[in-house]
């Protein structure tokens, strides 16, 4: 059979058409996310910063300031840390390399990870509903620490799982079969090998649940309560101050001062978690010193 | 086509590191080995050649049992390292593949320094104390002739290396922790034709302290390294002769023709 080929259709300068809309199309959505962002931050620095003073971080709500708020916010996320990080980090493991080979066992890993997707998408409000009634209320702790370091990891625990699982999933095959063929333990090629390839993963995860945690209001309002003095770390009994409180309650208030506070604290927050983002940019970077890709 | 396995007593049990007894391995429905029957001999490097898809690679994995987490697995029949059954819960898995080192077709450093590479699985086995580590390190990557090339930069990453220079560090890595036996997947077919001699002239130098195992397309490698080799087809072992007899003299008509370039 003989047949003639035409020349290639499609001429250069079409070619590169397409190309520039498909770069603006990006470009466009890239921007639709950029600006927002931008907008906002700007919008809190240049409100807050005229009529920022730092004794806003040495003075407690009661006396005008927000070191309350700042000490509050931080052992909050401290704990939620500790105690999402370690459980979140704990289900990852075991949804990616635990589980089960045998049929059954599937099924029932594949209910576990249903239920933590279940556990994701729970309004907040209505965890911190479930935490007033069952914690605050029912076992008489009162508006404190415990409850809403309880609420909030529940509300956080299932995104720190998928993304360590997630993670965990991207480690090249040829890394746990090197593992293996040297005769690792199973355990210990996860602690040597695996999870170092994932920790980028996992950190990152892990950074944007501290945000949610960070930037959540209604379940704190359930169970922490507000107090303008600083907050002990009582586990029960004493209500917590944190940041979002005053973003949320004094901006209604009559009064500049307390207007004024309100987008102090805002700016806080984004200092707090832009720290955050730094900070666990950097120890990715030591980690990953020896990484082939680097993420 | 059936395959009726020719000259498959080439050596003793006595004389053999490894042997497969009726072996026959399949994931789910399908059977990749059939009932193999084999004396690996010790001291010596043996080739597996055999066309694509034929079991040399599967027959090569269940020797460190490393098909055991493919899912589907199945195996019937028997391996032993030394007399030994590596199926029985008296052989510790850890230390099977401690004994029996591997190579694989893609060179697969870790993400860690140069150093810890090397001593990797001498940590994992405790094998010897923190400050004998840089030694260790050194010993073994002379050994495969790379020290000079990475001697200041122990401490990076291994991934700034060149792909053989990376597969020659998995092969210091493999035998940091003194195998019995070495098991090599293909394990030049990505590096170039300088690499490629150096690795096969350090598996030459291996021999016959250590085992050697090897699967390869390429039957000149299969004639430069090995003196004995097993021609796999289509999950049969079809022959296994001393690498001279089975490319100059082929008894089985399949291996005739394979090594003749006249099949796979």
């Amino acid at each position: 059979m003989t047949f003639t080929l035409e020349a290639p259709a499609r001429p250069r300068h079409r070619r590169r058409v397409s190309q520039m809309i498909f770069r603006a199309a990006t470009l466009f959505a890239l921007g639709l996310v950029l600006i927002p962002a931008i907008w906002i931050v700007l919008g809190i620095v240049l409100r807050a910063i005229p009529h920022f003073s730092f004794s806003v971080l040495t003075h407690t709500s009661a006396h005008g300031g927000l070191e309350n708020a700042i000490v509050g916010s931080f052992i909050i996320m401290v704990g939620v840390a500790i105690i999402a990080g370690t459980i979140g980090l704990g289900a990852g493991i075991y949804l990616a390399e635990m589980s089960a080979t045998s049929q059954r066992g599937q099924r029932v890993d594949g209910l576990l990870r249903t239920a933590t997707e279940v556990l994701a998408g729970v309004p907040s409000i209505v965890l911190g509903f479930v935490g007033y009634i069952a914690l605050v209320v029912g076992l008489h702790w009162g508006y404190s620490l415990l409850p809403a370091l309880i609420i909030l990891s529940m509300m956080v625990v299932p995104y720190i799982a998928k993304a360590t699982e997630n993670s965990l999933a991207q480690v090249p095959t040829a890394y746990r079969e090197g593992a293996e063929a040297l005769g690792m333990a199973p355990g210990y090629a996860l602690r040597h090998v695996i999870l170092k390839t994932a920790l980028p993963g996992i950190t990152t995860g892990l950074l944007v649940a501290l945000a949610i945690a960070g930037g959540e209001t209604a379940p704190l309002l359930y169970t922490a309560g507000w107090n303008d003095q600083m907050p002990t770390l009582a586990l029960t009994g004493h209500q917590v101050p944190y940041l979002t409180y005053p973003v949320w309650a004094f901006y209604n208030q009559p009064s500049n001062s307390l207007r004024y506070l309100s987008y102090d604290a805002a700016l806080i927050l984004i200092v707090f978690i832009v720290t955050l983002l730094v900070v666990s940019r950097i120890i990715v970077a030591r980690t990953q010193r020896h990484a082939d890709i680097r993420r | 086509m059936a395959v009726a396995p020719t000259s498959t007593a080439l050596n003793e049990p006595a004389d053999s590191v490894l042997c497969a007894k009726n072996l026959t391995v399949g994931f789910g429905e399908a059977t990749i080995l059939n009932d193999i029957t084999v004396n690996i001999g010790r001291g010596h490097a043996t080739a597996l050649i055999g066309p694509t898809g034929s079991g040399k690679s599967t027959f090569l994995r269940a020797l460190n049992r490393m098909n055991d987490r493919v899912s589907g697995y199945r195996r019937n029949g028997e391996v032993t390292l030394e007399g030994e059954s590596i199926f029985t819960s008296g052989m510790d898995l850890l230390d099977l593949r401690r004994k029996v080192g591997m190579l694989f077709q893609r060179p697969n450093p870790f993400p860690m320094s140069i150093r810890d590479n090397v001593v990797a699985g001498v940590k994992a086995h405790r094998m010897a104390k923190r400050h004998q580590f840089n030694d260790i390190a050194e010993a073994r990557l002379t050994q495969v002739g790379l020290f000079d090339a990475v001697k200041d930069r122990l401490n990076k990453s291994p991934f700034q290396l060149s792909g053989g220079q990376q597969q020659l560090l998995c092969l210091a890595r493999a035998l940091a922790v003194e195998p019995d036996v070495l098991l090599l997947d293909e394990p030049t077919s990505s590096l170039d034709p300088v690499t490629t001699e150096r690795v096969e002239s350090l598996i030459a130098n291996l021999v016959p302290s250590i085992s050697v195992v090897i699967v390869t397309h390429n039957l000149g490698q299969a004639q430069r390294v090995s003196d004995q080799t097993m021609m796999f087809f289509d999950g049969e072992l079809a022959e296994f002769n001393t690498t001279k007899e089975l490319f100059t003299n082929p008894q089985h008509p399949l291996s005739s023709q394979y090594v003749r370039g006249h099949i796979g």
